[in-house]
């Protein structure tokens, strides 16, 4: 696969760098917004659990075309309307007709981002390059030659410099000169009292309603005068998909701050609407069983050497993960101190040398890191390519972690068979009742137990090699399977590692319920994980951005064997899962 | 040191004179600076409603803990109202190597004579029980337990204090006064920033009469103690230069509280920042060296974003930082 070309490399580069940005961008709209629960999931902006939508045109970003110069500035204008805008009073003063929410929708964008606060000069430039390229893109686009796209942009770049943005350039000036002064007789008054009502919204989207209405007429009237109609319907049509506006308007998203939790709900509908056919043939192995001990054997001394082949450094691996998980513990005597408590087997000292006052012993703190950490691998067809390098990664994981006193679990999890086993039948059997839930048996393969030591995993560790095992996925309840072992274990801190290479899949499942079955469990699933925070979770995607199902998530490249650069990775994606956000 | 011992507030003066708050209250001050008197800070920002709690320590005898993060100035909270005050302060740090020894007394081996005693040499606590003082406590989450059962006996406002050695009971002075500053507000380590601080004991945390939370000063405040730290910036250009350092800051503490961040930049990292960008005459430099390089690796990108936000300027990372000599 690798010498195909150099696509594929191409567009694991592109999508890392892709989710790298998102994440910057995310991180600096927590900040600026002071709003924690803001985050990117499979591309979208999400906050509190729900879509956010993005309504103003400018802020809809391109990501072939657009810099990284617009991609700040979409960042601090989202941040702004965080921060400066409510939904509820928004939603009240929302006129009806899609041109004029467009049009109020873009004015109460363009207000929030007139707030930008003085001592962030960066964040002004970035909105203003922001709207600047759009406003390029939107004249490169030639829409500007139909009246109503000239109508419409004349008004957003009037709106602009009305509300502290501009200059507009000599030749978009002389553009849109007429226009503007038609548009001033209609729209005069209101239009020049929305700078001074920017600070208050309520008095700010009465005048903002005012012209989005009359707007509204004026398109209405434009389409009536005009004899072609037809054509400019079009034209209307095209303007509101380059603003990228009024499909959105009765999409799903609603930034309605009162009804956040009823994102919540709909997640745990999805855990508690997953069923189970039968569990009647599930099974949990240890994957040592099932596979010949000589096999197994040769595929340890194979991994053995890969290991050795790769030097990768593992004391620095332990150190840096020493850092993230230790935590100083009270453990033990310094002894020969000058201070302290008396030590009793020193005190003959005293006698024989009065001055050596070294007598005493202190408790002295020791580094060691009271948690549990499971590697949940995900045993699914697709991953037998990668398993050299995951078989890798997780024995220098799991070693580096216990030297650091953690304990660790490595578990699998697969299906017994391809599209639905001995449940699918018995399914038929039975005459094939509606919406029957999982219909596949389930496997769970454990190769390392909490209690037992890396010493004596070595051989079960090498049986992640044996990939005939590897069928499909049932994410979900794999997740709902660590948690339970890791509840039990009585640790400071449980911490929950996924790899994975795609979305939960098991054909006849997929076939006989709802399609989406599957992936709405592992969402429900996931998100209460994060939510309770008993257990901290993270994902590895391997070649798969696995943003929309987990929170904290990395792509792994693993074109390439696996070198200190992704251990850097790992543990960096480690370390934001384990602060979580903290409380004021 | 005698006189100290017979010393007590001889007058009462208005709050509303001393801190400049508008309430109808009265404090007890004394007479005589000693030598404990904490000296006074003219640019020092008191927070209102941290200022009344204290003074409600001073004045009418409560347990006062003051709990917030690193750098917002506790315990300088505490002595800058005793030092208007002239109450004399002791400041004593909890951390884990203070024993419980070291606050009641222990027996000390001295020549008298030419000979060799033992004589019983008081802790801080005694002596400071005796006397008109103020006693705070630094870092009081960070104490051990066994040092923490100490502190429990004397939280009771009029609770006599045994030295069991000593067969000696001590009534507290009737201006004996007790303070104490923590990190956390007795939790422990939640955020992972405080390590080696301790859960704190219900019924300790019981006895602090009044529990207030310090937290960053609003952001005119803090402009102008750095202004009045690094007089350089006390103007107009100054001030736009320290209010993009504060935006930034803010950032970085935004960014911390939501998780984002392993490191915040505290009031004292800022000051030092400005100081550095005396030295360095240039902000970027000087932060580099006076707060990212203290930052994650990771995080680095992060924090260059907030840089650029707030002072319209790419941080780029420098290959190799050569200084000059100053």
């Amino acid at each position: 696969m690798a010498a195909s070309s150099h696509t594929p490399q191409d567009a694991a580069a592109e999508a890392r760098r892709q989710q790298r940005l998102e994440e910057l961008c995310a991180a600096l709209i927590r900040a600026q917004s002071a709003e924690s629960e803001v985050r990117y999931r499979g591309h979208r902006l999400e906050w509190r659990g729900k879509a956010y939508p993005l309504r103003a045109p400018h802020l809809q970003l391109d990501s072939q075309q657009d810099d990284w110069g617009s991609c700040r500035g979409v960042a601090d204008a989202i941040a702004l309307r965080l921060r400066h805008h409510d939904g509820d009073l928004h939603r009240h003063w929302l006129p009806a007709p899609p041109v004029a929410r467009l049009v109020f929708e873009l004015l109460e964008q363009l207000r929030v981002e007139s707030l930008v606060p003085a001592h962030q000069p960066g964040s002004r430039r970035n909105l203003h390059h922001r709207f600047s390229a759009w406003s390029n893109r939107f004249l490169a686009s030639g829409q500007t030659e139909s009246h109503l796209g000239l109508l419409l942009f004349s008004l957003s770049m009037m709106s602009w410099v009305q509300l502290g943005g501009g200059p507009i350039d000599e030749g978009t000036e002389h553009l849109i000169e007429s226009t503007r002064m038609f548009l001033l007789r209609e729209i005069g008054q209101p239009f020049g009292r929305i700078r001074r009502h920017r600070e208050e919204q309520a008095a700010f989207a009465e005048q903002a309603q005012a012209i989005a209405l009359t707007v509204s007429e004026l398109v209405d009237d434009l389409q009536q005068q005009l004899a072609d109609g037809e054509q400019d319907k079009e034209a209307l049509e095209q303007v509101g998909k380059s603003f990228g506006l009024l499909l959105d308007l009765n999409g799903d998203g609603d930034e309605g701050g009162g009804e956040a939790g009823g994102a919540v709900a709909r997640f745990s509908d999805g855990e508690a609407a997953y069923r189970v056919f039968t569990n009647h043939f599930d099974k949990e192995w240890q994957a040592d069983k099932k596979v010949r001990p000589e096999l197994l054997e040769r595929l340890r001394e194979q991994l053995d050497l890969r290991i050795r082949e790769q030097g990768l450094n593992l004391n620095g691996l332990t150190k840096k993960l020493r850092r993230l998980l230790a935590r100083p513990q009270n453990d033990g005597w310094r002894f020969g101190e000058e201070e302290g408590q008396l030590d009793g087997r020193r005190l003959s000292t005293l006698v024989t040398s009065h001055a050596d006052r070294r007598v005493f012993k202190q408790p002295r703190d020791e580094w060691h890191a009271n948690a549990t950490v499971t590697i949940l691998v995900d045993n699914s067809g697709s991953m037998r390519t990668h398993m050299g390098h995951i078989a890798m990664l997780i024995d220098l994981l799991v070693r580096a972690l216990e030297r650091t006193g953690a304990r660790t679990e490595v578990l699998g999890f697969t299906t017994g068979h391809w599209n639905g086993g001995k449940p699918l039948k018995e399914w038929q059997r039975r005459g094939r009742p509606a919406n029957p839930g999982r219909l596949n048996e389930r496997c769970h393969l454990v190769y390392k137990g909490a209690d037992t030591s890396w010493r004596r995993a070595r051989r079960s560790l090498a049986a992640l090699l044996k990939g005939d095992m590897f069928r499909e996925g049932l994410d979900g309840e794999a997740l709902l399977w660590a948690e339970q072992r890791l509840l039990a274990e009585d640790t400071d801190e449980r911490l929950l590692l996924v790899i994975s290479d795609g979305c939960p899949m098991d054909t006849a499942t997929r076939q006989y319920n709802n399609q989406d079955i599957l992936d709405s469990h592992l969402i429900a699933v996931a998100d209460r994980l994060e939510r309770e925070q008993r257990i901290r979770l993270c994902a590895l995607g391997v070649g798969l951005d696995l943003s929309r199902y987990y929170r904290h998530n990395q792509l792994l490249d693993l074109e390439h064997s696996p070198d200190n650069r992704i251990f850097d990775e790992i543990l960096a994606l480690l370390g934001r899962t384990l602060r979580g956000p903290h409380a004021g | 040191m005698t006189d100290l011992l017979h010393d007590h507030p001889s007058q009462l003066r208005p709050v509303r004179e001393l801190f400049n708050l508008d309430v109808d209250m009265q404090v007890p001050v004394f007479e005589h600076r000693d030598e404990h008197v904490p000296d006074i800070d003219p640019n020092y920002c008191f927070n209102p409603d941290v200022t009344l709690a204290i003074l409600a320590g001073f004045t009418r005898n409560r347990r006062v803990l003051l709990q917030g993060l690193h750098g917002t100035g506790k315990s300088t909270h505490i002595e800058q109202v005793a030092a208007r005050l002239n109450w004399p302060c002791v400041r004593v740090n909890l951390d884990g190597h203070i024993s419980r020894l070291d606050l009641v007394g222990k027996d000390t081996i001295v020549l008298e004579e030419g000979k060799q005693i033992t004589r019983f040499q008081e802790g801080i606590v005694p002596w400071a029980l005796r006397r008109p003082v103020a006693l705070i406590f630094d870092e009081f989450d960070a104490g051990r337990p066994d040092v923490m059962f100490v502190i429990q006996r004397i939280l009771e406002q009029d609770g006599k204090f045994t030295l069991l050695d000593q067969n000696q009971v001590i009534t507290p002075n009737p201006h004996f006064r007790l303070f104490a500053t923590a990190n956390t507000v007795g939790l422990g380590n939640v955020t992972g920033l405080y390590h080696g601080t301790q859960q704190i004991n219900q019924a300790q945390m019981d006895r602090w009469n009044i529990v207030a939370k310090l937290d960053y000063l609003p952001r005119e405040d803090e402009i102008s103690i750095i202004q009045g730290k690094v007089p350089r910036y006390n103007d107009a250009r100054g001030f736009e230069l320290i209010s993009s350092m504060v935006a930034v800051a803010e950032l970085t503490r935004a960014g911390f509280a939501a998780g984002d961040l392993s490191t915040l930049m505290s009031p004292r990292t800022l000051i030092a920042w400005a100081e550095n960008t005396e030295i360095f005459g240039d902000a970027a430099l000087a932060f580099r060296l006076s707060f990212l390089n203290k930052c994650d690796e990771a995080e680095r990108p992060l924090v260059a974003e907030y840089y650029q936000r707030c002072f319209d300027q790419e941080l780029v990372e420098p290959q190799a930082l050569q200084l000059t000599a100053i």
